[in-house]
């Protein structure tokens, strides 16, 4: 007993305890590690030397160097899956993201009962993209609600700009009225104030904005009084316009001679299924920017635009990065949309670089899976370069 | 400037965001709210779209509950048994100067559905009824407005009528519900509580009928001193009525409003007039699982759906709670030699995009992981155990494990290592119960990963038809109903699959948030 002890010893417990907690460790890991070297490790192996071969998921793959490669760029399918999967990346990503940006500055404000309204906005992007698609299928049909509404909004032109019109020269009205008067009771003191804004800077108080919520209420309301007037008397009508039946999927032109309109079509789809999660995003990030950063800005003179481009939008960078990158890797594999649409739509005209993959793999009869193991990597170049530039960013972020 | 001016302003932009919030929620769930009235509707295309929705008015469901029952099948899933009066009204608007003549009222024979639903064998309600008693019970001074919309004088006729199937037999005993064997046979049999049976044809009527009877449908017998006679076959789906009016005649009401209205108002068109409050309320949800069956078991197609993403998510969870919490806990608390190297190559496969990988993996289900899939008894993995077996754990739920076990302090561990407690006992003693809500939030994520996937499983699960997943088989009847535009049916499909992630967010909203902003990108 001794003895073992003596022999043990040499060896020190706590190696003896390093290489009891590496056992331990790998066990724990073994089910992952296990799965992850079949599903994942060999399948990128794998993925790798059929794009160096003829592979056609029947007879063994034969080695022909960089043919694939040299295949796929001669080929306008993939040529035009390519095109598609940028255009799609680059305009969805930028409109969601402005979309959201916009909408979440224009909210800016501590919310009661925003647990309600996060309900609301989380929903399109909990729910499958199988359903989305279906559900905007149907409401982009020719004869669709989406189209409905597009003849709606045509037809009642005249009463919308009237609308918007009213409200906007009552609301310059009732500003410059209020200000003239605020100006009557503060210029005796000032007489070397030359504009509105350098009283105010002088005085240190807010007048009325032009965009003054309580005033914009009042002028809103003249607005829908003015419209309702002119119907009723008869001087504006609904315009005689021609019922809006624009097929949206089975569509063969291109918006500008770039966009195909079924693409479109999912981008439409797409924003605005995401704007609302991204825009509860940016309005948390927005909320964290601290109030003296603004304060400071306003005791410097500062314009509600220069606070917003010079305090908001570099305090918003770090999140706004971030969800740029999250939406340019999500679309750049896009496929879900591109598959249920499916022969509703021509191809060329929603083929992405996934749905070219996918397809050119389980091609009727004969696979390419040489060439489609060879977009695939193209697929991984593009993901993993916009995940560089993000890592490359947070390390500027650190050690400013 | 005082306070009054102050909180008149905040007031004012306070009702301001509210109403663009509000509004904002009302175009998001816009599409939703839409598809899911419409999905109540016969005629999902209609257009201009109109929010008018008999479908859930509280009279007209009262009434098909009452014809339901009247049917024989009952007041919810109705149906059409051998021995039914059904009574139903019509009431029509006949013009001043023009003749009251009765309508045609007729038991009409029609193929039931599109798509996979069309190559089933039915039988016809128009075989087995027919429109009997049908008299004017009163008159009505009234006016209508005509196809020019001009007010016209006429008067109003209300008639009654009954749809009558007469039992098959003569004999009196107690009914049997059962069902004709699979394959056709001359003799008519019948499988009573697993025992096939012969079923005698005592009537002429019943002789005659025989024809009309296919395999592999429900029928009603009647079981008299241990012999079966046919009373007749249910008739599952349908009664369809068509009153066909005189030109000029308008249809002011009846018992149920018509499905379609043709021919300016001449032909009125009833899908069902034993339709029960489910077919007539939920008549494209019943139609989801009702059209698509197994040609071989007859059974709902959907319902396997169903089934599959239910198991595959399921399992899916049982094993990442097991799997990612233990390798999350070694990359959190162990100290191992290639921790960081691994750690690395897990953030890497995080990456890296699916459709990288899926030409192997999808090799590997098709040789049914080296020969593992005979062990249960399949000659591959194309099916929902291959999504479970390529789906046990992932990256991105160890990350989230491993990213919850360093938020909580060392200290406990330490302290039961001290005591002498092995690395697991300390993982599964003193972490793990910790760590509930970050388990909360990994099931509940997985779940929601799983049930919405759709590019791996449209890899794996093609055929049959009973081994799809919910949103797979989705996709497939987008092809089979969308060319007629029966878009009922697809959006009645997407609520059901919607409903399970709806009701699992409404109740654990806050462990979505994680999450949110990598789902939410719509890729």
């Amino acid at each position: 007993m001794l003895n073992t002890r003596v022999k043990a010893s040499p060896k020190s417990p706590e190696k003896m305890r390093v290489r009891r907690d590496t056992l331990t460790a790998y066990a724990f890991l073994a089910p992952f590690l296990l799965t992850l070297l079949v599903f994942f490790f060999y399948g990128f192996v794998r993925a790798v030397y059929f794009s160096f071969t003829d592979y056609d998921l029947f007879n063994p793959p034969k080695f022909v160097g960089l043919k694939s490669y040299i295949n796929i760029f001669q080929d306008d399918k993939f040529r035009i899956a390519l095109t598609n999967t940028l255009l799609f990346s680059f305009v969805t990503t930028t409109l969601q993201t402005a979309g959201a940006l916009l909408l979440a500055v224009v909210l800016n404000q501590r919310i009661r009962g925003l647990m309600f309204f996060r309900s609301a906005y989380y929903m399109p992007s909990i729910t499958s993209s199988v359903v989305i698609t279906l559900v905007f299928l149907w409401l982009f049909q020719k004869k669709g609600i989406a189209n409905y509404l597009t003849t709606q909004f045509t037809q009642y032109t005249p009463h919308i700009v009237l609308f918007v019109v009213v409200l906007v020269v009552a609301q310059i009205i009732q500003v410059i009225f209020e200000r003239l008067r605020e100006a009557k009771n503060y210029v005796p003191e000032h007489r070397e104030a030359t504009s509105f804004d350098a009283l105010a800077r002088i005085r240190r108080v807010t007048y009325v904005h032009w965009s003054d919520p309580l005033l914009l209420w009042i002028s809103a309301a003249i607005g829908g009084i003015a419209v309702l007037v002119a119907s009723f008397m008869g001087w504006i009508q609904p315009r005689d316009v021609a019922t809006f039946d624009f097929d949206w999927v089975y569509n063969t032109d291109k918006l500008f001679g770039l966009l195909p309109i079924p693409l479109l079509f999912i981008i439409l789809m797409n924003t605005f299924t995401t704007i609302p999660t991204l825009m509860l995003f940016f309005l948390a990030g927005l909320q964290g920017i601290p109030t003296s950063l603004y304060e400071a800005a306003e005791l410097d003179g500062a314009t509600p635009g220069q606070k917003f481009w010079y305090v908001t939008v570099p305090q918003l960078q770090p999140v706004t990065f971030y969800a740029v990158t999250i939406s340019l890797i999500g679309t750049l594999q896009m496929f879900d949309q591109v598959k249920v649409i499916g022969d509703a739509a021509p191809l060329d005209s929603i083929i992405t670089l996934s749905y070219y993959i996918y397809n050119y793999s389980f091609r009727g009869g004969s696979s390419l899976a040489g060439m489609a193991s060879a977009a695939a990597m193209i697929l991984a170049v593009l993901t993993l370069l916009v995940v560089l530039v993000q890592r490359q960013f947070f390390k500027d972020e650190v050690n400013r | 400037m005082n306070t009054t001016y102050y909180r008149t302003r905040l007031v004012a932009r306070a009702v301001w965001i509210y109403t663009i919030l509000i509004a904002f929620s009302l175009v998001v769930l816009g599409p939703f709210l839409m598809g899911t009235l419409t999905s109540f509707k016969d005629n999902p295309l209609e257009y201009p779209p109109t929010l008018n929705l008999p479908k859930l008015g509280i009279t007209n469901m009262g009434a098909a509950y009452r014809l339901g029952v009247a049917g024989g099948g009952g007041g919810f899933f109705g149906e059409l048994h051998p021995g039914a009066t059904v009574p139903f009204e019509v009431s029509v608007f006949t013009p001043k100067g023009q003749e009251v003549t009765p309508p045609t009222v007729q038991v009409l024979r029609l193929q039931p559905g599109a798509g996979i639903g069309a190559v089933r064998d039915p039988v016809y309600a128009a075989d087995f009824s027919e429109v009997k008693d049908l008299k004017a019970v009163d008159t009505q001074d009234a006016q209508r407005p005509d196809r020019e919309g001009k007010l016209v004088d006429g008067t109003i006729t209300r008639y009654t009528l009954n749809v009558v199937y007469p039992s098959l037999t003569a004999q009196q005993g107690e009914k049997v519900r059962a069902k004709t064997p699979r394959t056709f046979s001359e003799d008519l049999q019948a499988v009573v509580d697993g025992q096939v049976v012969k079923v005698h044809l005592d009537t002429p009527e019943a002789q005659q009928q025989r024809i009309n009877v296919p395999a592999d449908t429900v029928v009603s017998l009647i079981k008299k001193d241990g012999q079966y006679y046919l009373d007749g076959p249910i008739i599952l789906d349908r009664t369809p009525l068509n009153v066909e009016l005189e030109r000029g005649q308008q249809l002011t009401d009846s018992t149920l409003p018509p499905t379609k209205v043709e021919r300016f108002g001449r032909a009125n068109f009833f899908n069902n007039i034993t339709p029960g409050v489910m077919g007539f309320t939920f008549n494209n949800y019943l139609r989801a699982f009702r059209e698509s069956v197994d040609l071989e078991t007859g059974n709902s197609i959907f319902l396997r759906w169903v089934g599959n993403s239910f198991l595959v998510a399921i399992v899916k969870v049982i094993t990442s709670i097991a799997f990612a919490s233990l390798a999350g806990y070694a990359f959190a608390r162990l100290q191992f030699p290639g921790k960081n190297l691994l750690f690395v190559l897990v953030l890497f496969t995080m990456m890296v995009p699916m459709q990288v990988t899926f030409l192997s993996n999808f090799l590997l289900l098709r040789d049914g992981l080296w020969g593992l899939s005979k062990l249960f008894g399949l000659p591959n993995f194309f099916n929902p155990w291959g999504l479970v077996v390529s789906g046990l754990v992932g990256s991105a739920q160890v990350f989230l494990m491993k990213q919850f076990f360093e938020s909580l302090p060392k200290e406990l561990d330490e302290a039961a290592a001290i005591d002498g407690a092995s690395a697991f006992q300390s993982f599964w003693h003193v972490t793990l119960p910790q760590t509930l809500p970050a388990i909360a939030t990994l099931a509940i994520t997985t779940f929601q990963g799983s049930w919405n996937d759709f590019f791996w499983p449209s890899v794996v699960v093609q055929n049959p038809a009973t081994n799809l997943t919910l949103p797979v088989g989705l996709a497939n009847f987008r092809q089979a109903y969308a060319g007629q535009g029966d878009y009922g049916l697809i959006l009645a499909g997407a609520v059901i699959s919607a409903i399970p992630i709806i009701l699992l967010f409404l109740f654990f909203q806050r462990y979505f948030v994680e999450n949110s902003v990598g789902s939410s990108v719509k890729g």
